[in-house]
């Protein structure tokens, strides 16, 4: 009797459900209630100057969040192993979308094909992709079974990551197709791919990219905004006016900022895309060094605990797709954060959690319900696996 | 737990984030905390100016695609009236030299209450482009005045259905504040009558949108985004615009022709309808105007004559919908279904037709006499019809009024006549229209007092059954209103819902709204109390009937036409000549009704005008009118 008793108290001790990360899933609500508010500030004053809802943004970005919410529940209540079984067809499914996306049934916006009208709402499969090639690189790579990774594995892992970059990158969305290539270089590293391999790799990258200017398969206005950076007085003026408004709004924000929906770069428009890429300078104006250092402190932390289950998991497959995940989040917040302060290039990066974007919000998380799976199954009897 | 190789390379993977972090962290202190002031200089340096693009606002066209309003570019000198010079009647003057507009004019079109106070009124249309340079070479001379290249509204062919086409103008501080117009533009030229009015939410497109930076001193330093404009929709009418052009000139023939018979008539009106569908193929109102005058800007002399001089009899009043007149004569179809429904009149009956009537029991002396001073005998409702003999329908009148006084159905006529649309809208697609009147003893005793003079100012009385059943007293219909009962005893008993336009395209082919045939009441006879009625104003226009000369020479075994005169009696005035008629009267493809104000009898002058047009509808070489013979 009292035998089986204290068995049960073990068991449910061991319960998933005990082992969740209090502190990955408060970083993650802090983030996701920081975006509303920052959508708002951006967004309610051009709807109201055009006679709309001034909530209408923050209302879709709060459905998405609901069914974010759910996906993330869902996600972490199931085992994150049974990614590891499925990763064929999750890969192969996107792949699918992805060229379903280029055939009529895809939508274009701004010059780029990227995503699928459905009821209102727009999914950009490419935001998926992203959390999806995590999962088929750790599962390809965590069957390896080796310390150290043959020239032919890399190149496989490599092959495995090129279709869909490929995809997204004659979308044409250059922004997404970095991530991917962060992704498969946190997978690899962690994994243990030489250095040197990882610099053929790069360099390889570098030629393409330099035969895909020279080919032309790059619009211009990619190229413009690409360039810009380098020299804020060169760039046809567009590309440029981006930059240099967003420069402004952050540095304008100074030491405390101006206040919550005080901005006048905000309030009079002045940021194209502020509510999604650009979201950063909402922060920079309107809380100023305060607010933008503690939202770096609270994507710090996000990160801290994605390497943290890195090192927890209790198999491979669960180290490599954390350290993905942890690679996917931090090459978007380093590349879309730089781009507002002028030190990286101006590509379509949406900032995890606080952009306006469901698929982007949705994709996120995914990601950290995978985490969550992962951290609260890291736990072994007896060295197996529970 | 990760194995320890693992674990270093996860370790490098920490670095590599902590050096993101190191390089955002400085960058930011560098320009948030560092180089902020000059930031915030640059922030009081920003502007942005918005240029809105306009939308090319839709084209109408008539059925066969022949344009009635479409747009043309136009360099346009407007004045903007709070930034003009302090001496505003010398820099006018200046202005007028130079665009050759007259000084008056250009002191009304600036006094119009169209624009707002605060909107440039656009005074001179299509300047040259040398007076454009020289305006915007010597802009100290000229403050408040600019020139724009504008699309404006343009009708190729002015008068032509102008009344259905309807006109444009700056939305004014009233329309702004209509929910309709929520979105729009400040400056916004919208539809103010007609089909320009009803369908403007189609017509009118989406503004574009191009904003440019500016530097403090106003310069451009780039464009940031362009937004383009929509084009509004295509409205196709429901108006051949042959049609049209036929029936106005008749319209405009007859009244000549009445001239010269001493009439005055100063104006009527037509309705062409095809009564199976509802289409109204012309819809003409005389005297007309040019909707042109509206976006040029109106001189004083045309201000004049579109809305003060009673001597050019308000052309933008609308008669066919606007304008409700007592029907006369033409109102006696319906009554003899309603008398034939409630059973006073019966298809094989004959009724006596003296010269003079007077309600039994009436001690006043009062009688109500025969348009034709002659007993005719007794005769049967179709031929009662057919020389529209006053005293058989005075009778029906007296037993409509027993019925109100006698038994429970106060309103046995009034509900009959209303079967027919008369005394409400009829809902066509076109704003203001007039509903009519069908009095009731109730609409009697709260619209009249009791006098010493008249005590029974207020009551309802023999009388008000007798006129109404010859049309007369306070009935009152539109033009569009008798088409439309017209149409219903030719269709079979289908009240239609008149409507003048038939589709609105997208640009680019797609089609938005297809405007299909209603049927918004059946009326509440049987088909051969119909049929009975409309056989019987075939007698109309033949030998011995009303209309008899008027269609002396038609050809009426090719097409057969059904009709009925009227002749309304509106003192001080003139009587009003009505005519209507289906044709062809087996299977009546169109309605035609026409009014000419103060014209005489409805054979003099509105059966004359009729007869052209169904001359022309069928292909028959046209007879102009000269004045008919006097019958009613």
């Amino acid at each position: 009797m009292d035998l089986s008793v204290g068995r049960a108290r073990a068991w449910s001790e061991r319960a998933p459900i005990r082992h969740l990360d209090p502190v990955l899933l408060l970083v993650t609500v802090a983030l996701t209630a920081i975006g509303l508010f920052m959508v708002f500030s951006s967004t309610h004053q051009s709807l109201l100057a055009l006679g709309g809802d001034p909530w209408g943004f923050v209302k879709k970005q709060g459905a998405a969040v609901a069914i974010g919410v759910l996906v993330l529940a869902v996600i972490a209540a199931l085992d994150y192993r049974l990614a590891k079984v499925y990763a064929g067809f999750i890969y192969v499914g996107l792949v699918v979308l992805l060229l379903l996306v280029r055939t009529p049934l895809g939508s274009a916006a701004r010059g780029a094909q990227r995503g699928f009208y459905l009821g209102g709402f727009q999914f950009t499969p490419s935001e998926w992709t992203k959390v999806g090639l995590a999962i088929m690189l750790a599962a390809y790579l965590a069957e390896l079974k080796v310390s150290e990774l043959s020239l032919q594995q890399v190149l496989r892992a490599t092959v495995i990551a090129a279709i869909p970059m490929f995809l997204v990158f004659i979308q044409p969305d250059i922004g997404t197709t970095i991530v991917l290539a962060a992704i498969l270089g946190g997978v690899l590293v962690v994994a243990g791919a030489r250095a040197r391999y990882i610099g053929l790799l790069t360099m390889v990258a570098i030629a393409l990219l330099g035969g895909a200017f020279k080919l032309g398969l790059i619009k211009d206005y990619q190229i413009a905004r690409l360039t810009s950076f380098v020299d804020s007085k060169s760039g046809p003026a567009e590309a440029r006016y981006n930059r240099d408004q967003s420069e402004i709004a952050i540095g304008s924000g100074g030491l405390t900022g101006t206040g919550y929906l005080k901005g006048p770069q905000t309030n009079l428009d002045f940021v194209p895309e502020q509510h999604t890429d650009f979201i950063f300078t909402v922060v920079g104006e309107e809380f100023g060094f305060m607010g933008s250092v503690t939202l770096l402190a609270l994507y710090a932390l996000l990160l801290w605990r994605a390497i943290r289950i890195a090192m927890l998991s209790k198999d491979k497959f669960g180290t490599y797709l954390a350290s993905g995940i942890a690679a996917m989040f931090a090459i978007q917040m380093f590349v879309n954060i730089g781009m507002t302060v002028g030190i990286m290039p101006i590509t379509g990066i949406p900032l995890p959690f606080v952009s306006y974007g469901g698929s982007s919000l949705i994709a996120s998380f995914m990601a950290v319900g995978l985490l969550l799976s992962i951290h609260m199954r890291r736990l072994t009897v007896g060295g197996v696996p529970i | 737990m990760t194995e320890g190789k693992t674990s270093a390379r996860l370790k490098l993977l920490a670095w590599l984030c902590a050096f993101m972090f190191a390089a955002l962290g400085t960058r930011l202190w560098f320009v948030q905390v560092l180089a902020s002031a000059d930031y915030q200089r640059q922030v009081q340096h920003n502007s942005v100016r918005t240029i809105t693009l306009p939308a090319p606002r839709g084209r109408i066209m008539d059925m066969n695609g022949v344009l009635l309003a479409g747009n043309r570019r136009s360099l346009v000198v407007t004045v903007d009236r709070q930034h003009t010079a302090p001496n505003l009647l010398r820099e006018l003057s200046a202005l007028s030299k130079v665009t050759g507009v007259p000084l008056g004019d250009l002191r009304t079109r600036l006094q119009s209450n169209r624009y707002l106070p605060y909107t440039p009124v656009p005074v001179a249309f299509d300047v040259s482009k040398r007076v454009a340079f020289y305006l915007g070479e010597n802009e100290d001379a000229f403050p408040g005045v600019d020139v724009a290249d504008l699309q404006v509204r343009t009708y190729p062919d002015g008068t032509l259905a102008a009344h259905a086409v309807g006109s444009v103008g700056a939305i004014n501080a009233e329309e702004i504040k209509d929910p309709r117009f929520a979105n729009y533009d400040p400056n916004a030229i919208i539809g103010k009558t007609g089909v320009e009015r009803t369908y403007e939410t189609y017509l009118h497109g989406h503004l574009g949108q191009v904003r440019y930076q500016v530097n403090s001193a106003g310069h451009v330093l780039s464009s940031l985004t362009r937004k383009p404009a929509v084009a509004g929709d295509d409205v196709v009418l429901t108006i051949d615009s042959k049609v049209q052009r036929l029936a106005q000139s008749s319209l405009v023939l007859g009244q000549k022709a009445a001239h010269g018979a001493g009439f005055k008539a100063p104006a009527g009106a037509v309705v062409v309808m095809e009564p199976k569908t509802g289409q109204i193929r012309a819809l003409a109102s005389s005297p007309t105007f040019d909707p042109n005058v509206f976006v040029e800007g109106l001189t004083k002399k045309r201000y004049k004559q579109l809305f003060d001089d009673p001597k050019h009899a308000a052309p933008l009043f609308d008669r066919a919908v606007q304008a409700a007149y007592p029907p006369g004569s033409t109102f006696k179809p319906f009554v003899s279904l309603a008398a034939l429904k409630e059973g006073y009149a019966g298809l094989t009956g004959s009724y006596s037709c003296p010269a003079s009537y007077a309600f039994p029991g009436d001690t006043s002396g009062a009688t109500f006499d025969n348009w034709n001073p002659v007993n005719s005998g007794f005769i049967s409702l179709a031929t009662a019809l057919k020389i529209s003999c006053d005293t058989v329908f005075y009778q029906f009148g007296a037993d409509f009024y027993r019925a109100y006084r006698d038994t429970n159905q106060p309103n046995q006529v009034q509900n009959d006549l209303r079967a027919f649309g008369f005394g409400r809208t009829t809902g066509i697609d076109i704003p203001a229209e007039n509903g009519g009147l069908i009095p009731t003893p109730h609409w009697k005793s709260t619209h009249f007092e009791p006098t010493t003079a008249d005590p029974f100012a207020a009551t309802w009385l023999p009388a008000d059954n007798i006129l109404m059943a010859i049309g007369q007293g306070s009935v009152a219909v539109t033009p569009l209103q008798l088409a439309v009962g017209y149409s219903a005893i030719a269709n079979g008993g289908k009240v239609m819902r008149p409507h003048l336009v038939d589709r609105i395209d997208r640009p680019g082919g797609r089609v938005v709204k297809l405007l299909r045939p209603r049927v918004d009441q059946r009326l509440p006879f049987t088909r051969d109390q119909i049929d009975y009625v409309r056989t019987a104003l075939m007698g109309v226009v033949q030998p011995g009937g009303t209309a008899d000369t008027a269609f002396a020479g038609f050809p009426l075994s090719q097409i057969p036409v059904a009709a009925k005169t009227g002749t309304a009696q509106v003192p001080p005035f003139q009587d009003y000549s009505w005519f209507a008629a289906m044709a062809p009267a087996y299977d009546p493809k169109y309605v035609v009704v026409a009014l000419v104000e103060q014209a005489g009898h409805g054979s003099e002058t509105a059966a004359p005008v009729v007869r052209r047009i169904l001359e022309g509808l069928f292909g028959l070489p046209l007879t102009n009118p000269a004045t008919g013979s006097v019958a009613d």
